[in-house]
């Protein structure tokens, strides 16, 4: 199956560097400690309201954890290069849809960065910080579906993104920005109920909750495996604006002449 | 103009294959690699030489030690009786360097401005860069395209832009890396005779590498062989043909097919180094020999030995595939 | 004399060859202003999110919001001036892997001074963004009286071009690293990704062993927090900058002679 071929393929390729991914997971998981450290430094004496510090401490570290399934995505899943090399073209005229293909080969990149770098931070913060398992197996089901669900998002903004980058040359500003949007509307360090009005706003009708605030509140069993709804619908909206996406940049090449 | 006395340069290397865990962090086993063992040579000033050598013999490091990029582990090269990797920036003035492979241009600027970035480095006051350039304008032809950003040339022309870079600022000694690589058959023929105009009215030192075997042939007087990291062969390019031991081929046409086919036979049966039969079309038969080993008329007495000869011709082998033979040993 | 006049020929070859560089990256404008406005929204969404933390919590550690902006804003301007000074010594990584560092050798300019002028950019986005930071943290800092104007202001952008030297020896540092390792991705993302990252709050709020690590071996604390401990609260004395002085002339020390030592070293690529 495409599917199998593709997603093992980029996930061999990724295992080929695992060592030097394994000491960047250090620099990551210093990241992390930063922003915990925010946390811990503003919550001596303060009510955290419904988390506690000890809740909000797990919530900043397993978001940490999670980016690298959710928003390391690979930078416009490897299309702004096609772009620049002219093989896009040819990757369109395939009888695979470019979709389909390039979905098939970052869901394998993904299982690669859950598996080398996402759990090896887990532990870590699971016996440094400490960071709390999940409530029962019910809440690890539900967190698991709301994991899928944003690792699919993530991949269909980074398909977008690409497919930008066959009008603009370079798309490298536009990751940039959504990755810190992402930090700021996706609830990542601040849970999204706490942002002032209008970004509680934004936030609220974006699809960046659902590439962490969401999972993460069903791991800390704040929430029940109802708030993946939103996710779900957004999954839908991004697909048709993949396949929309799709339809523009092959018109866009044949004007080109491939 | 240009002194290499015993260059030696080594690398120290990953041994290849797969590497896990802690061992991909900190390196694992190296081994050493001589790339470069004892060159030394001498080229006088206003010689254009030949460099020439089968992948991987060490030429790019060659010339990377002579142009001042890499440090030679030992040996010493002097470039006008400069050491380039103690004064760097004083002998890259002396210096032209064209890598056929790499532009030196600035790629989203119009080839002029490149000029005139060159021209700031090597501190030429406009003036004198204006002159130059409109002489090398004679030279290179330049004119058509000197407004065109680099990126929007065609490999001609940028081969063209490359070599008048090299030489804008006047530099006695010009190093070329193949220049003609990639270049179609016209394009190779222009950029040769450019070199020979350069060399001959200029007066430059020209140093030049290639795998091209006729712009050794058409330009050079004396070639340097490489092989394995030590110099083969340093001398006239005549010299090099009877030092190869240039194979001839000779077509010997016989009066019958008997005779023909007899001598065909026979020959294969023989296995000989100096004499091979090498095909065999009606009465007319072709063999290989090294006129290093065995005379012209030897050769023709033991193919009559096989029957009366109607014609025989001996046709002059080719350089490129002499040389090639030369690498493989 | 001749010293002198060299050092201005260098001078004038910087100027220069950023003009080129300029003219270059302006061949793709539209690139160019995205970029600009990008970097902009970036560097305010990450001090947004100090600032509704600290909006809703008042203070931490005894830093209040205005003084965290101060904080960021040294920062983000001396990041901004050292990534403007050393351009593609930072991407030096991609020299040696394609081997366009070879090129460069082959001028009559020192390398480093090459590459500090390769794809040149001025980051307009990220020094407005700072500067107006700084002068709304300054301002209402001065209107509480906590500050006298006109000491903190030249005091600041003394700190300001500090920190930027200081964050390019260090840069200077990992970058030579290179020499040796060609791959230094990972190590600049330990030695100035995350090191940025950190002291872009304040450094009372991690612990001790972190507190010296960013102080000594690391000194980024010497870009923002020192100097500010000072000017702003007062705390310690002015030795301080005397200290930030010295950290940012020890770090470009060290990047300095590891990049001469790496150079000699080089190797290039292929045979």
């Amino acid at each position: 199956m495409v599917f199998f071929a593709l997603a093992r393929a980029s996930f061999s390729r990724n295992l080929q560097y695992r060592a030097s991914h394994l000491l960047h997971n250090g620099a990551s998981a210093m990241f992390g400690f930063i922003y915990l450290s925010i946390w811990i430094g503003i919550g001596e004496g303060r009510d955290l309201g419904e988390y506690g510090l000890s809740g909000l401490v797990s919530y900043v570290a397993l978001n940490q954890c999670l980016l690298w399934v959710t928003s390391f995505t690979t930078f416009g899943l490897g299309m702004p290069q096609l772009v620049r090399t002219g093989a896009i073209a040819i990757e369109l005229a395939r009888p695979v849809h470019l979709f389909y293909s390039m979905m098939s080969r970052e869901w394998g990149t993904i299982a690669y960065q859950l598996l080398y770098k996402s759990l090896p931070i887990y532990l870590l913060y699971v016996f440094l910080v400490p960071l709390r398992l999940p409530a029962g197996l019910a809440e690890t089901a539900a967190f698991f579906a709301a994991l899928l669900c944003a690792a699919y998002l993530a991949l269909c903004i980074q398909y977008l993104i690409g497919a930008v980058s066959l009008w603009t040359t370079e798309a490298m500003w536009l990751h940039w920005v959504n990755n810190a949007l992402l930090m700021l509307f996706s609830g990542f360090l601040v849970p999204i109920e706490w942002l002032p009005g209008w970004l509680a706003w934004l936030s609220r009708w974006s699809f960046y909750p659902s590439l962490q605030y969401i999972p993460t509140r069903i791991y800390l069993g704040m929430d029940g495996i109802a708030a993946v709804l939103p996710s779900l619908a957004w999954c839908a909206a991004l697909t048709a604006l993949c396949f929309a996406a799709t339809g523009a940049m092959r018109r866009r090449t044949e004007v080109q002449g491939g | 103009m240009i002194e290499a006395a015993h260059l030696h340069k080594s690398f120290k290397l990953r041994k290849p294959g797969p590497r896990k865990g802690l061992r991909s962090l900190i390196g694992g086993p190296t081994f050493v690699k001589e790339a470069v063992r004892d060159v030394s040579f001498t080229i006088a000033s206003g010689e254009f030489t030949g460099f020439i050598g089968p992948n991987g013999a060490g030429k790019s490091t060659t010339i990377k030690m002579l142009s001042g990029i890499l440090h030679p582990s030992s040996g010493s090269v002097r470039l006008g009786g400069i050491d380039p990797h103690r004064r760097r920036v004083e002998t890259a003035r002396t210096l032209g360097v064209l890598f056929g492979q790499r532009t030196q241009l600035w790629w989203d600027l119009p080839l002029r401005d490149s000029f005139e970035v060159l021209g700031a480095m090597y501190r030429m006051d406009p003036q004198r860069r204006r002159a130059r350039l409109a002489e090398l304008d004679g030279l290179l032809r330049l004119g058509e395209f000197l407004d065109t950003p680099v990126r929007k040339l065609s490999l001609g022309q940028r081969m063209r832009g490359d070599l008048a870079a090299a030489l804008l600022h006047e530099p006695p000694i010009l190093i070329l890396d193949e220049p003609t690589i990639g270049l179609d058959v016209s394009a190779k023929r222009d950029i040769r005779s450019l070199l020979r105009g350069i060399n001959e009215e200029l007066g430059t030192t020209i140093l030049l590498t290639t795998h091209d075997m006729d712009d050794i042939e058409q330009l050079c007087g004396r070639v340097l062989v490489l092989t394995d990291g030590t110099l083969s062969y340093d001398g006239p390019i005549g010299g090099l043909r009877s030092r190869i031991g240039m194979p001839a081929s000779i077509e010997a046409t016989y009066r019958t097919l008997e005779q023909a086919q007899a001598a065909w036979s026979a020959l294969q049966r023989l296995d000989s180094a100096s004499l091979a039969a090498v095909g065999l079309q009606e009465r007319t038969l072709t063999v290989q020999c090294s006129l290093e080993q065995s005379r012209f008329m030897d050769v023709l007495r033991k193919l009559e030995a096989y029957g009366e000869l109607e014609d025989a011709r001996m046709r002059e082998a080719d350089f490129e595939d002499a040389v090639q033979r030369l690498y493989a040993n | 004399m001749t010293t002198l006049r060299s050092v201005r020929g260098l001078i004038a070859m910087h100027l220069l060859l950023i003009r080129f560089s300029f003219r270059s990256s302006m061949q793709y404008r539209f690139n160019f202003w995205f970029g600009t406005i990008a970097s902009a929204v970036i560097a305010s969404v990450e001090f947004s999110l100090l600032a509704v933390i600290l909006a809703r919590f008042g203070a931490i550690q005894g830093w209040t919001l205005t003084e965290s902006a101060y904080l960021y804003a040294v920062l983000v301007l001396a990041k901004a001036l050292y990534r403007s000074l050393a351009s593609d010594v930072h991407h030096l990584e991609k020299y040696l892997v394609s081997g366009d560092l070879d090129g460069l050798l082959l001028r009559p300019v020192p390398v480093l001074l090459a590459l500090m002028t390769r794809n040149f950019s001025v980051r307009v986005g990220e020094t407005l963004l700072g500067a107006s930071m700084l002068a709304y943290s300054l301002a209402a800092l001065a209107r509480d009286g906590a500050i006298e104007l006109w000491v903190a202001l030249p005091l600041t952008l003394a700190a300001v071009v500090n920190g930027a030297l200081l964050l390019f020896g260090i840069g200077l540092a990992t970058a030579a690293m290179g020499f040796w390792m060609t791959r230094i991705e990972v190590l600049q993302n330990m030695t100035e990704d995350a090191a940025h990252t950190a002291v872009r709050y304040p450094l009372s709020i991690y612990p001790g062993w972190l507190k010296a690590l960013l102080s000594t071996a690391l000194p980024v604390a010497f870009v923002n927090y020192w100097p500010a401990m000072f000017i702003l609260k007062g705390a310690v004395g002015g030795w301080t900058l005397a200290l930030s002085a010295a950290a940012s002339a020890a770090a470009l020390a060290a990047g300095g002679w590891l990049w001469s030592r790496g150079l000699r070293s080089y190797q290039s690529t292929g045979s």
